[in-house]
């Protein structure tokens, strides 16, 4: 999608001319795997360490002599509630935080780039402003708003603000790729007799799968990464997300049990590692896409 | 004309109908908040109580008498204006390398984006917060050499510096971004640029730089945003002190602390929107210098 066809010619001619040079290529290639390395090497260190027995954690090598999962079950059942809960609640947001994106955020999108409706110039301004709002700046009447609903320390407040598009990124997103289809088809679709729902339903969102799929996969990350809303929100440790509970993990656990704080931070990142080893081609043209064309 | 206007109105019915749970949004969660906020920030308010209107008064007591607020502003400063140009030299170094045509480069490109992907997370911080202890693995490594590191997070002198250092750590997206801005730029003015015999620094300087401005200036806002609203790594790192000695006091971390551990939540709203202005007015100079050095069209 990104390579078009004479940029993947004027590519093939420097990768001719990268050919004529193969001590340089070498060059290039043994410093891109070292930075490569240098890069990731705190990463791996934390992988191996999680395996490591206790007294072997801080030799800085990346192979355990011995390989031990007694971090992974010290870890697990280390707080009064067990990390499967906290896997739980926060898959529970993340799911809800997706469906409520997807469909709020594609109708606004919809509205966005393919109705005519009196204002939309303005709203559309207004939208892209509240992008860059700091979101201190809502934070403490939210709360309040919130406390009084009864919602604190519920999911509510992380779950319901997405199923309103509260996240204007997701919408500038799909209006990029609405856009990007062709009007004829709507133009057909409306001679046909179909109104807005129909082609939304019908036209827009069978056409918008990519875009969907990336929204859902950043939605995901950012959720489960999410730290700040859950440490505002949730207070009973039932009700943590995995970000929450490795804090108290971590915390709780002062500085004596290394291995077993690793083992849950590699559990933790798992599932993003997952997502980014399968649908690394979404997180990237989406970045790239979003990125370049304010 | 009538019918016109009945049209536009009936077709306009559609669009606020599809608007509708983002103007919910809009009003409920950001409009009406915002306007909340402003006005808290002239009282004294602790959540429980009603709020009580004091004027300016947390606004004079920000300016002159709040030592945090100096040091949150300091660090936060430090923090932005030293780690978005060390981050963006490093992606665009990178995607220039990566953008030679090598062999490779979905791999390299995935490799050097993956931790931009997991940083923001607390188990990074965590991973952080491990690596510069003082009985961390950079200090363990430094002892094979024959040197004794400090402990870098509990020294006011270089904890600020470990975050920047993490911030750097997730160069990947701003690279990513980078790449696709690269090859955009039309590989003829290259071949132009060849046959006049323009070497490789004159080159970079007056196509590839000039042709990327408006990358360069897009990842520049969206980091600098960013950047000024940074929480988790200085939360985890210290430990939600911004210690020691305030040397990591984010802004966004003070703000935190004074609603949530001291209820201020007057003088957090106040907080608030100096954060709120600060950024518009960076945001609004960056805009306006743009003009300057950001090339549009070429």
């Amino acid at each position: 999608m990104l390579e078009t066809a004479p940029l993947a010619q004027g590519m093939s001619a420097r990768r001719g001319a990268a050919r004529r040079k193969p001590l340089r290529t070498a060059i290039v290639h043994s410093m891109l795997f070292a930075a490569s390395v240098l890069m990731l090497y705190p990463l791996l260190w934390m992988l191996s360490a999680s395996f490591k027995p206790q007294d072997e954690i801080f030799s800085g090598s990346l192979f355990p002599s011995s390989v031990s999962l007694d971090a992974y079950v010290r870890g697990w059942n280390g707080l009064s509630v067990s990390f499967g809960t906290f896997f739980m609640n926060s898959l529970v947001i993340a799911a809800l935080s997706i469906i409520g994106n997807l469909a709020a955020c594609s109708l606004t999108a919809f509205a966005f780039s393919r109705l005519q409706f009196v204002g939309r110039r303005l709203w559309f301004g207004v939208m892209l402003v509240t992008m860059m709002l700091p979101y201190h700046v809502t934070l403490i009447p939210q709360y309040v708003l919130f406390f009084n609903l009864g919602w604190v320390n519920t999911i509510l407040p992380l779950v319901v603000p997405k199923f309103l598009a509260a996240d204007g990124f997701f919408i500038f997103l799909m209006v990029q790729f609405f856009r990007s289809i062709p009007f004829e088809l709507q133009e057909a679709a409306m001679i046909d007799g179909c109104g807005p729902w129909q082609i939304y339903f019908n036209i827009m969102l069978p056409l918008s799968k990519p875009v969907l799929a990336t929204a859902a996969i950043f939605t995901f990350i950012f959720t489960w990464d999410d730290f700040f809303g859950p440490l505002v929100y949730l207070s009973d440790v039932r009700n943590y997300t995995v970000a929450l509970g490795l804090r108290t993990f971590v915390d709780s656990q002062g500085l004596s049990d290394w291995s077993a704080v690793f083992a849950m931070s590699c559990l933790v990142i798992v599932p993003v590692f997952l997502v980014f080893v399968f649908f690394q081609r979404f997180l990237i043209e989406g970045i790239a896409t979003s990125g370049l064309k304010r | 004309m009538a019918v016109q206007w009945k049209r536009r109105l009936a077709r306009s019915k559609a669009g606020y109908l599809f608007l509708l749970p983002w103007l919910v949004g809009f009003f409920g969660l950001t409009l009406g908040p915002a306007l909340a906020s402003l006005y808290l920030s002239f009282t004294r308010f602790d959540l429980f109580r009603a709020p009580k209107w004091v004027g300016a008064a947390n606004y004079v007591r920000i300016a002159t008498d709040d030592p945090n607020f100096m040091a949150s502003m300091r660090v936060t400063f430090l923090y932005v204006a030293c780690s978005i140009p060390l981050k963006l030299a490093v992606a665009l170094a990178l995607a220039m390398v990566l953008n030679r045509g090598i062999r490779g480069l979905p791999i390299y490109r995935a490799l050097f984006y993956l931790p931009s992907l997991l940083g923001a997370s607390v188990a990074v911080a965590i991973l952080w917060r491990q690596l510069f202890a003082g009985d961390g693995l950079v200090n363990a490594l430094l002892a094979n050499f024959g040197i004794q590191g400090p402990s870098w997070i509990s020294n006011p002198h270089y904890a600020l510096w470990t975050l920047v250092l993490l911030s750097i750590w997730q160069f990947g997206s701003p690279m990513v971004i980078f790449l696709a801005g690269l090859r955009q730029i039309p590989a003829d003015l290259y071949e132009a640029a060849n046959l006049d015999g323009a070497s490789r620094p004159r080159r970079f300087f007056s196509i590839t730089l000039p042709l990327l401005t408006p990358v360069i200036f897009f990842n520049f806002i969206v980091q600098m945003i960013d950047a000024f609203q940074s929480f988790t790594p200085a939360f985890i790192v210290s430990r939600g002190t911004g210690g020691p000695v305030n040397s990591t006091l984010f802004y966004a971390l003070y703000i935190y602390q004074e609603a949530f551990s001291h209820f201020q939540m007057g003088y957090a709203a106040a907080l608030a929107w100096i954060l709120l202005l600060l950024i518009a007015a960076f945001t609004a100079f960056s805009f306006l210098s743009s003009r300057f050095w950001v090339y549009y069209d070429a």
